[in-house]
Order: C-alpha cells, then structure tokens, then sequence
C-alpha cells in the first residue's frame, strides 16, 4: 500500500496528540478515591505521634491562671512563635 | 514538640501544672492584663523582649505571678530539668502562696481585640494538617524523612469558615450533577494561607501574585431531603516567580473533598479534603527542605470545636481582616 504525504502527516499528528494526551494526563493526573483515603491516613497524625497532646493543655493564659489560683497548682506555659498547638 | 513526648514530663504536666500554650506574637503585643501579666513573668527571665524581640520559651510560675524555672530548649533533659526546678521552687515557697483560693484572679480582665482571637460565630473549624512525603522503593507514596527534628511530622493548623462561608458552599437549589466554583474568599483563604509547608515552622504565606494558576470546583454529587453531598476538585499551582522554572518556592498541587451538607440540621457533617503535590523551596522559619520538588501533602478536615486545642486561631488570623477577606483588594 502507497501511503501518501498526507496519510504520514496525519499519522503522525495522531501520534504525537496521543504521547503528548498521555504525557499531560500523567503530569497533571487528579486525585483518585484511592489516593484520597491513602493520602488521608498517610498525612494525619499517627497514632502515637503525638503524645504531647495527652497532656491537657488550654490556650487561655488567663484562664490557666484561674485554675491555678483555684486548684493550688503552678502554671506550665509553652510559649512559641506560632502557637504550640498549630503549626510545627 | 519532641520534649513533651517525655514520658516524665507529660506526668508533671498532667498532674502538678496547669499547663497552657501561647503564641508569642499575641503575647508580646497584646496591652490588656493578659498580656501584662504575661511581659511581667517573662521579665523575670532572660528574655526580656527588647525591641519587641520573641519571649518564647517554656515558663513555670505561679497565679500571682513568680517565675519559678524558665527554659528554651527542647532537648528532652534541660526540659524536665527545667520542670522538675518548677515544681522544687513551688514546694519552697510559703503555704500561704500556695493554697488553693489564696490568690485572687479577676474575672474579667478585658481583653485587646488587636490581639486575641475567637472562632467566629457559627463558623466552621476545620483542621488543617501537613507533612512531607516521599516514594518507596516501589514507588508507592510514603512519609518523607527529615534532618530537622519533627519536621518529619504532621503539622497542625486550623482553618476558620465564617457563618457566611460555609452557607455560601451550599446552594439556595442544589442540583445533583451541577458545578460551581469554589467562593471566592474561600478559595484564596484556602490556597494563600493553607497550602503552605509549616512542618518545620511558620511558614511563609503566598501572596496573592503566587497564586499563577487556581481551578477549585464543587461539584454537587447527590441531592436528598437530609443531605447535599458535593466533591471538590482542582488544581493549584503557586510559585514566587511568574517564570515557574526559576521560583525559589513553588507548590503544584492537586485537591480532592468530599462536603456533606446536613439540610435538617443546617449543617455541615463532613469536610474532608485532600491537597498533593509537589512543593519546592522553604521560608525564614522552615530552612532544612528537601532538595528540589518533593511530595508535600495536606488534609483538611472538620474539628469537633470542643476542646481548647480547637479554639487556637489560624497561624494566618494575625491579619484577621486579610484572611477572612474583609479588605479591599
């Protein structure tokens, strides 16, 4: 069979759209419903990751003082740039 | 975050103290009794704020106000060492300084709205973590590793959804299969202030010229009396150069959520988010990130509300009218 000037253009054009639809969908592919229940496990806080969080902690300093004053305790402050409890 | 995984420091902790979390940048500047009670225990200290420098640290002291031990260092020995001293310099002092009742506290001290922060009123809180990922050696997504201690780890955050925002998520006639774009505020609430990487400290946010590309959808999956379910998709790519290739920081990431709409209680029931993609670069506070691009990833999802931890603000409500969007752009 001859193949014409047009017939090997019009191959190859529909070649390259299917490597280049393959090369984008595997770039930028959306999230499946498999990743998401992987990734949400996987990103959240482990068990046992942390135990910082079993002490009872408040974020009102003044209401710290309060109980401290009320139950006869000393106060224990964590204090940080950006609140202990939020990022880091 | 690694010396209060001390087994002994947690017991004192739970047992002896009061134990109470502050974010310095509130502290230092807030000019209510909060805040000057606050200056007048860390004056004791070393860290006396000159400048309007950092305070942090960790503090013992008593309700009326006596430094007992103070350190800053989180190696797990100084720490407890530096508890245990609390607990010693508390049990030297005077009975009197230490029964319960003894010490007087007001009620209402007042409180400077410049500086302290309150979920909004029937908003929502969603919970906000991170953490660094990597591939197996089958390629299979795993957790990353990292040299800087606990920045292996999950960072929290919150975020806050006005009254407005949340009921701005469900439409007035909801139809299975429909579109909509995300809110606008909460679009650039979500994209500018949360899909940062603060697992090893505050991190810098995106400015609005970052955002070089934003596709947030919801789409409505199914309509019933009880319930509106909606998936949210999309795709976000931030960079800190208009050229991506030569942004020092950049994130290009894909979402995925799930929103259930209680119409019976008014309420949302879930949000659960996903964010992936890959991140590069790191701030002021988060040197130490992995070389080039690296798998970063990002969960949203609803707080119960109820616990102090809850009540912590947004690492980005220090602008509170930028990041519910009540400036004019």
């Amino acid at each position: 069979m001859m193949f014409t000037k047009s017939m090997i253009l019009f191959s190859f054009s529909a070649l390259f759209g299917l490597v280049s639809s393959l090369v984008l969908a595997d770039s930028k592919s959306a999230l499946t419903a498999e990743q998401f229940e992987k990734l949400r496990g996987l990103i959240k806080p482990h068990p046992g990751e942390d135990k910082w969080a079993e002490i009872p902690w408040t974020s009102q300093l003044w209401d710290a003082r309060r109980q401290a004053a009320a139950q006869g305790k000393p106060i224990l402050l964590w204090e940080m740039d950006g609140n202990p409890l939020g990022c880091g | 975050m690694s010396a209060f995984s001390d087994p002994e420091i947690i017991r004192m902790a739970q047992k002896q103290y009061i134990a109470v979390v502050g974010d310095d940048w509130y502290q230092r500047r807030r000019d209510d009794e909060e805040g000057r009670f606050f200056r007048s225990v860390a004056d004791q200290g070393p860290r006396k704020g000159l400048g309007g420098t950092t305070r942090q640290g960790i503090y013992c002291f008593t309700a009326a106000g006596k430094l007992l031990a103070y350190c800053n260092n989180i190696d797990p020995e100084k720490m407890r060492n530096a508890v245990k001293k609390g607990l010693t310099e508390w049990r030297l002092l005077p009975e009197s300084e230490r029964r319960p009742g003894e010490v007087a506290v007001d009620n209402s001290p007042g409180s400077d709205a410049r500086y302290s922060r309150r979920p909004p009123t029937d908003g929502l809180i969603l919970n906000v973590y991170a953490r660094i990922l990597d591939h197996d050696a089958k390629g299979e997504v795993c957790a990353g590793s990292c040299k800087i201690v606990g920045g292996d780890r999950a960072s929290r955050d919150h975020m806050w959804l006005t009254r407005a925002d949340w009921k701005s998520l469900v439409p007035d006639r909801p139809v299975s299969g429909a579109t909509i774009p995300l809110p606008e505020s909460i679009a650039d609430r979500l994209v500018r202030y949360h899909l940062v990487d603060n697992t090893r400290g505050e991190p810098p946010l995106w400015q609005r010229e970052d955002v070089r590309s934003r596709h947030l959808n919801l789409m409505i999956e199914h309509v019933s009396d009880s319930s509106v379910k909606m998936q949210l998709e999309g795709a976000v790519l931030l960079a800190t150069d208009a050229d991506v290739t030569r942004a020092d920081r950049g994130f290009d990431v894909q979402l995925l959520g799930c929103l259930r709409f209680d119409r019976r209680r008014q309420a949302f029931d879930r949000v659960d988010i996903v964010a992936y993609g890959k991140h590069w670069g790191d701030g002021a506070f988060t040197k130490g990130a992995r070389k080039g691009k690296s798998p970063l990833g990002i969960v949203f999802e609803l707080a119960r509300g109820d616990t102090p931890a809850d009540q912590v603000p947004p690492q980005g409500a220090r602008e509170i009218a930028e990041y519910l969007g009540r400036l004019n752009r």
